[in-house]
Order: C-alpha cells, then structure tokens, then sequence
C-alpha cells in the first residue's frame, strides 16, 4: 500500500489553514467532478479529492493524520503504525466511510470502514430502491431480449462490514429501449424492514460500443465506404444495418458526408428512430502499374483542381 | 418450481411508462423532500400538478434527480446555481452530439 499525500492531492501546504484547504477542494472539485469532467481520469482524481477532503477538512481527523503524515512521503511503501490513533476520540458519527461511499484501502487502512446504513430501525420501513447500471447489445434493444447479468452489490455482514455479492438477475429487456433509459424492477431492491415491502431495483441503460453503429436516442448512424466510381456514378450496394443487411441505392453524384435517411430503422418505439448511412469515399491504393495508369488517365481526362476554394488566399 | 425454467423478470421503461409523484421519486433516488421541492422551485424539475400532492414527475426527472444530488453534495451549489448548472450541461451536451454529427 501507498502513503498518499492528502495535502499534496489538494495542492496545499500543510500549514493551510481549513479555509484555504475548503477553498482548494472547492475548486478541484468542480474541475474533476465526473458529471462535468470529461477528463478520462476525473473519476479516479475525484475520488482521491473527496477522500483528502473528508480527512483534511475535519480537525480531528486532520490532526490524526498529521501525526503519521510526517513520516511519510508519497507513494512510498505504508503501513500504519500499530495503534497509531488510539486515544483519538473522535465525535460525531466515527471515523469511518459513510454510507455506500467506497475509499481506497490507504483510507481504509487509518480510519476503517464503519458505514453507517446498517442502522436498524425497528418500525415498518419500505426497503431502499437500488440502482445499477448494465451494458446490453444494440440488437436487444431492437427485438427485445431475454438476459441474465450479474450485478455486484455491496451487503453489510453482522459485523458492519461490508462485502462484495454477486448476484444473478434474469431481465427481460423490453423492446425499444434507449441508452440512458431506466428500467425499473419492482421489489428487487433492499428488502423492507418489519414486513415492509422491499424497495426496487433500477437499472441504467447503455449499450456495448459497437464497431459499425453509433446511437443517438432513438436514431442509429452508421458510416458506409463507397468506391469514388459508386459515389460519382451512382450504385446498388449491400449495407448491414441491425436487423440485417439491406439494398441501398446510392444516387450518382454523392459526395463524401451525404447522410442518407432510413426512415424507421432506427430503435423501435412509439416514435421509432432513424437509421442515418453516412456516406464516406475510400480511395483505392495505387500499389501496381495498372492502377497507376488508372490514376493518371484520370487526371488527364479531368480539369480539376479540389483547392479550387484556396486561390488567392493565403 | 422446476429448476429448469428461469422466469424472466419484466422491467418497466421509467422514461416512458412512468409517473413518479414525490414520494416515489424521493425513494427512487434517496432524495429529501424538500430538496426536490425547492429544485422545482427553481425550475431544475418541471413536475406537472399545481401543488407538491399533485406532482407528477416524468421518468427523466429521476436523472436529473441524481444528477442535481451528486452536484449539490459534492460541490455543494444551492438550488438557483445547480438550477443554471443543469442546464448549462443540457447546453453542452446538445452542442457535443450536434458537433458529433456533423
């Protein structure tokens, strides 16, 4: 395990005062916060950010970790101290992780794991409604789809602690569903308390990337490579869509870009989506004599300079 | 039971065949009353209904629930900015995809 410099993970002295150390989380936060972020390693900087703060921001806690932190630099090798908080009496509601919340092991390591949801309340109470995310096929979304995923889900054992549990759930995925969209599961969330029915289970929608097909809401769009003779002549091509491949009629004179419009091939639904053929030119490699030629009978037979656009601007 | 059949289990679609009122979105996504509450206030959920009883909240209310909740916790912004917040990000989503396409 790694010492992890939580003064050197906000950017700030470890004289700061607990103004400048709000002040520093504030603005890091804003910019590695996953919902605004799009830096592919926000989640992970995010994470780290909340864990300096929660120890940073807390006197105690602070102090606590100041008396191991200054033996330690970051990233070497750490084990904590045998008893290295006791008789630190911390107030509130412990030291530990709060509820659902997953720190890395350093934190772990000094300040345990003590979540906080498995208060037992003795009244009546509905169980709490779960959710997940799962990943299904663009072509299940198109016919419906008979699936079993498996989710993992944090349980509290008698101890408080919590593990990791696997569990199966055979899903029927309802045709026409989007990415984005939820499905909800009814009583397959947190069981109720005192006889209460159990909560629901929600699932987050979004589909495996494909390598033909991209999907905006409802509508799918898929880029076709023409011969430059297909595009300039016009033709009759196979293009696959997700319920199989079709005939498509090129008209002569398309050009690179040209989005041609499949009317409700799209993901099904009450207002079903488009299925878009975005059409590309592939050019063919001049790798013999024989297509050299081609190439160069071409410039001859054409009086064409494509930076036409370009003369006299520099 | 014959352990040979798996019955499927069927899901309903939140975004299309759901109506939440608070209660249920507040349980959905582990939200307080009142914070919901004061986000419609500000326009952040449009629920239909005149008074918080009557409040029916389309399916992607529950999104924009949970997003509003992760960014008022974590970088703790009041209703009016997570209002602004919200729909600056609908702003820059709509370029991306726009951008995407073209």
């Amino acid at each position: 395990m790694k010492f992890v410099d939580y003064y050197e993970v906000l950017g700030v002295p470890r004289t700061a005062t607990q103004d400048d150390i709000k002040h520093a989380y504030r603005k890091l936060a804003r910019k590695y916060h996953p919902d605004v972020s799009k830096l592919s390693d926000a989640e992970a900087r995010f994470k780290e950010l909340g864990e300096a703060y929660a120890v940073l921001k807390d006197p105690e806690k602070r102090t606590a970790y100041d008396q191991v932190g200054s033996q330690w630099n970051s990233g070497q090798d750490f084990q904590p101290p045998p008893d290295w908080n006791a008789g630190f009496e911390y107030s509130g509601s412990g030291a530990g992780a709060g509820p659902g919340e997953d720190y890395s092991d350093f934190f772990e390591s000094l300040f345990g794991r003590q979540s906080g949801f498995g208060r037992h309340s003795p009244r009546q109470e509905q169980g709490q409604d779960h959710h997940a995310k799962v990943l299904i096929d663009l072509v299940d979304a198109y016919h419906g789809a008979q699936r079993s995923m498996s989710l993992r889900m944090p349980t509290l054992d008698a101890q408080g602690h919590t593990t990791l549990q696997e569990r199966r759930l055979d899903v029927s995925i309802p045709k026409g569903i989007r990415a984005g969209q939820h499905l909800r599961l009814a009583g397959q969330g947190a069981p109720g308390q005192g006889g209460a029915p159990a909560g629901d289970l929600f699932l987050e929608i979004a589909f495996n990337p494909h390598s033909l097909f991209r999907v905006d809401g409802g509508d799918v769009f898929l880029d076709l490579p023409l011969a430059p003779w297909e595009a300039a002549l016009g033709a009759v091509v196979t293009a696959p869509t997700p319920t199989g491949a079709v005939q498509l009629t090129i008209p002569a004179g398309s050009v690179a870009g040209r989005q041609l419009r499949l009317k409700g091939r799209g993901i099904p639904g009450k207002t079903p989506g488009d299925l878009f053929v975005v059409l590309k030119i592939a050019l063919p490699p001049a790798v013999n004599e024989s297509a050299r030629d081609a190439y160069r009978a071409m410039a001859k037979a054409f009086d064409f300079n494509p930076r036409a656009q370009m003369d006299g601007v520099s | 039971m014959n352990p040979n059949t798996v019955t499927f289990i069927q899901g309903q679609i939140v975004e299309e065949e759901l109506h939440l009122t608070l209660m249920e979105l507040c349980q959905a996504c582990h939200a307080e009353q009142e914070h919901v509450i004061a986000w419609v206030v500000e326009g952040v959920l449009e629920p239909q209904g005149d008074t918080p009883l009557d409040w029916r909240f389309s399916g992607d209310a529950m999104r924009r629930t949970r997003l509003a909740l992760r960014l008022s916790r974590d970088l703790d912004i009041n209703p009016p900015g997570l209002a602004l917040v919200l729909d600056l990000l609908d702003e820059i989503a709509r370029l991306r995809k726009h951008q995407q396409h073209t």
